[in-house]
């Protein structure tokens, strides 16, 4: 996946360079697209899905706010 | 010289944009040297990085090459934001060490390149808004690049430079992924069948 979007970047690169605005900006848009669709499948865990648990935080439970916080 | 009629306005327009240019240029400079001096192999998001990097030149080049409109500022824009959104997601999963996560690569005066690239997409955010601020380019569109000459073969090099990169970044990606997956282990078409 990662081959195709930098063959279109660097075709709406070369695209833009040699004056066909048309196509490089086409170019780039399906490399956005790209790009976004192997990023979210890249982030994606089957266990976590797009949540990231490692850094959520959670009260201790004594309802008590920290010296300083109340 | 009044800098507020439009020719100065429009060259000082190029001008900062081709430092802009020059700036991103140098950052993947620098990461396509510590991959290959350093033997760093940059990871798939690190690769998207890449791409938002190159996708912001090419609002520039765009602007060199067609002449200042919204359409090639947006798509810059578009790619800052996703720069911003993906070193955000990796900073945040390698933030909390745990088995299999860790930044990769070695660090830069003490900030590893994810965290590096959420302040080099802040900064390019805020270097655009700085621009659309303070630079009324309502009548400086009128002036192509063609009609500063110096700026013109500068900015001629650079996005030559800027392709060049990019070529040597896909076939970069093309010996470490094949038509697969990347990984960060090595270089798949140079690894061994066996």
């Amino acid at each position: 996946m990662m081959v195709p979007i930098f063959a279109v970047l660097l075709l709406a690169l070369v695209a833009a360079w040699m004056g066909r605005q048309t196509a490089a900006i086409a170019c780039l848009v399906v490399c956005l697209l790209l790009s976004i669709g192997l990023f979210l499948f890249e982030v994606y865990s089957p266990e976590y899905g797009f949540r990231m648990p490692w850094i959520q935080t959670e009260l201790d439970g004594s309802g008590a706010l920290p010296r300083g916080l109340a | 010289m009044n800098i507020a009629s439009p020719r100065p306005l429009a060259a000082l327009n190029y001008l900062y944009l081709l430092l802009m240019l020059l700036v991103i240029a140098a950052i993947l400079t620098a990461a396509t040297a510590m991959q290959y001096i350093g033997g760093e192999l940059p990871c798939p998001l690190c690769l998207l990085q890449r791409v938002g990097l190159f996708g912001v030149c090419f609002g520039i080049i765009a602007t060199f090459r067609f002449g200042e409109q919204g359409r090639n500022t947006g798509l810059s824009l578009l790619f800052a934001i996703f720069l911003l959104v993906v070193s955000v997601r990796q900073s945040l999963l390698d933030i909390y060490p745990r088995p299999g996560h860790a930044y990769i690569g070695s660090a830069v005066f003490g900030i590893h390149m994810p965290v590096w690239c959420v302040l080099i997409a802040l900064s390019l955010l805020i270097a655009y808004a700085i621009k659309l601020a303070l630079l009324d380019l309502r009548e400086a569109r009128a002036f192509t690049l063609a009609e500063f000459p110096t700026l013109a073969r500068a900015a001629r090099a650079v996005t030559a430079y800027v392709v060049l990169l990019c070529t040597i970044n896909l076939v970069s990606v093309i010996v470490q992924c094949g038509f697969d997956a990347c990984h960060t282990t090595g270089y798949r078409l140079l690894q061994s069948a066996h």
